[in-house]
């Protein structure tokens, strides 16, 4: 291949015109990625990426969702792990219709609660269960006096946290990829100024 | 980056006909009220096969884009700009997995989506066929097509299918960044040396075209979709965004004493339109068929990236895996 790009130009001839098609699960599972940004703020659902287990996830996750902008902490869970009720709309609220179940608390289990459609989930508390429906009918009496339009339930065991703030800690010279290291404004002004004085 | 809004196909209203009118009822009500749909609430079908037909198209052209771009990171000027080179285009390819994923939740899979990208079944934005022979050109792409990708993505945000928002909501805070390291870079040269200037002007000259074609073709010939407003899949028409574009970067390219290659244009005070040469639809529909100059260079090097990770990905698999379609 002839190219203006020296790394395209580096690569091996390659004579396949067409890509084989791709397997089932090339793109590997999919996680759920929730993160914290700041002390005050509550841990929130940020979006999915694709990993090979939890420890790639994470970092595919950490570059996808904390690199621009940083956080203190970060879970991950399994999209199969993950339970979703479904949507709400108006003033109904998913709780109206969960029933009591009684059962025994033997499990802890993560709630997050979508609190305005078109926004993200957010963590709501733990609950001690022994199923998720026994744990939506316990959020329901400690967690379930507000609207909610749609709930998510994640066994606890399921999560995988990072919580080490240092993770996040970047070097100086990695200010040179943001934008407030390219100012440019006194620049623009001098010629400004230079072109109207001729 | 990116994304233009032009390739939006004919889309056949007979299929509308075939929905439940109870549901399609609630659901226009529900937009109208300006609420998002969720992955998960009834959708017509013609909605759900748009947006992931304008979700995918988005999410390809911001691998693609991140080709030209790359050509310059090995050759750019100085250690520092090299660094914001490698963020912006790593910025680019984490945009593409966040609108993968958007597209995913509207169930489509991601292998099926990348098949159909290096197989030419699906198409990108037109503007990444395009060579970039020089620094300047980078700097070009850097700030002018972010600049028109910002226009456009900041128009779909606001449109009615939640996860396609949040995501948009994501790349623009990023596109940001680019837009001033983009701002910086041709400032700097068109206020350098006679040599830098006519890089930059040479540059100009070359992308102005693929730039005005970046919104899509005028709205007089273009499909153009009520229904698709309506729904807000599509929340401007491509001359809106062509406008508003010219209106925000015509006076900052000139304020550099550069010249753009465009005889006629020009504001009608008035009534506020631009007015503007023919950019050469024929080329721009050249180009999407895959006669552009680098229709072939981009596909191929997408399709070697396919084959020569395709074992680690193999590798990598494992018999608990398993794929559910993302939640939100």
């Amino acid at each position: 291949m002839k190219s203006l790009d020296p790394r395209v130009n580096r690569l091996p001839s390659d004579d396949s015109s067409v890509a084989k098609p791709k397997e089932p699960l090339d793109q590997l599972a999919t996680f759920e990625v929730f993160l914290k940004k700041s002390e005050k703020r509550l841990m929130e659902h940020v979006g999915i990426v694709h990993g090979a287990d939890e420890e790639i996830a994470f970092l595919f996750a950490k570059e996808q969702f904390s690199r621009r902008y940083t956080c203190i902490e970060m879970w991950i869970v399994k999209s199969s792990n993950t339970f979703a009720t479904g949507y709400t709309e108006a003033d109904v609220s998913v709780y109206d219709s969960i029933k009591h179940i009684d059962g025994v608390a033997n499990e802890e289990y993560c709630i997050f609660h979508l609190l305005r459609r078109g926004k993200q989930h957010v963590f709501a508390g733990t609950v001690e269960a022994e199923s998720v429906e026994h744990a939506l009918s316990k959020a329901k009496k400690s967690l379930g006096d507000t609207q909610v339009f749609n709930i998510w339930v994640v066994k606890s065991s399921d999560l995988h946290k990072w919580s080490q703030k240092e993770l996040w800690e970047t070097l100086p010279d990695k200010g040179f990829r943001d934008a407030l290291a390219y100012r440019a404004g006194d620049k623009l002004k001098d010629y400004l100024n230079e072109r109207k004085n001729g | 980056m990116y994304g233009g809004g032009s390739i939006i196909d004919n889309i056949k209203t007979t299929a509308i006909e075939d929905e439940d009118p109870v549901q399609l009822k609630a659901f226009e009500t529900k937009i109208e009220r300006g609420e998002k749909v969720e992955p998960r609430d009834w959708m017509p079908s013609l909605y759900r096969k748009q947006l992931i037909r304008m979700i995918e198209q988005h999410a390809h052209s911001e691998i693609i884009g991140a080709l030209p771009e790359g050509t310059w990171i090995t050759r750019a000027p100085g250690f520092k700009r090299k660094l914001a080179l490698i963020a912006k285009v790593q910025d680019e390819v984490g945009h593409a997995q966040l609108l993968y994923s958007a597209a995913e939740t509207l169930g489509k899979s991601r292998e099926q989506m990348l098949d159909d990208l290096v197989n030419g079944k699906s198409k990108y934005s037109n503007i990444f066929n395009y060579p970039a022979f020089t620094w300047a050109d980078s700097c070009v792409i850097t700030w002018l097509v972010d600049a028109g990708a910002i226009v456009n993505q900041l128009a779909n945000a606001r449109g009615s299918y939640g996860p396609y928002c949040r995501a948009l909501d994501r790349i623009c805070a990023e596109e940001s960044f680019h837009l001033k390291f983009g701002h910086h870079c041709v400032i700097y040269l068109a206020t350098g040396t006679s040599i830098q200037r006519k890089m930059i002007q040479e540059a100009l000259n070359r992308w102005w075209k693929p730039l005005m074609h970046f919104f899509g073709p005028p709205d007089k010939v273009s499909v153009h979709s009520e229904l698709l407003m309506k729904w807000k899949v599509k929340m401007a028409s491509n001359d809106e965004m062509r406008n508003q574009f010219l209106d925000m970067y015509v006076p900052k390219i000139l304020e550099l004493g550069l010249e753009i290659p465009d005889a006629e244009l020009s504001k009608d005070e008035n009534t506020g339109v631009w007015n503007y040469a023919d950019p050469d639809w024929d080329e721009f529909f050249e180009v999407i068929n895959g006669n552009g100059p680098c229709n072939k260079e981009r596909l191929d090097v997408r399709r070697m990236a396919e084959e020569r990770g395709r074992w680690v990905r193999k590798a990598l698999r494992d018999s608990e895996m398993q794929y559910v379609t993302p939640l939100a």
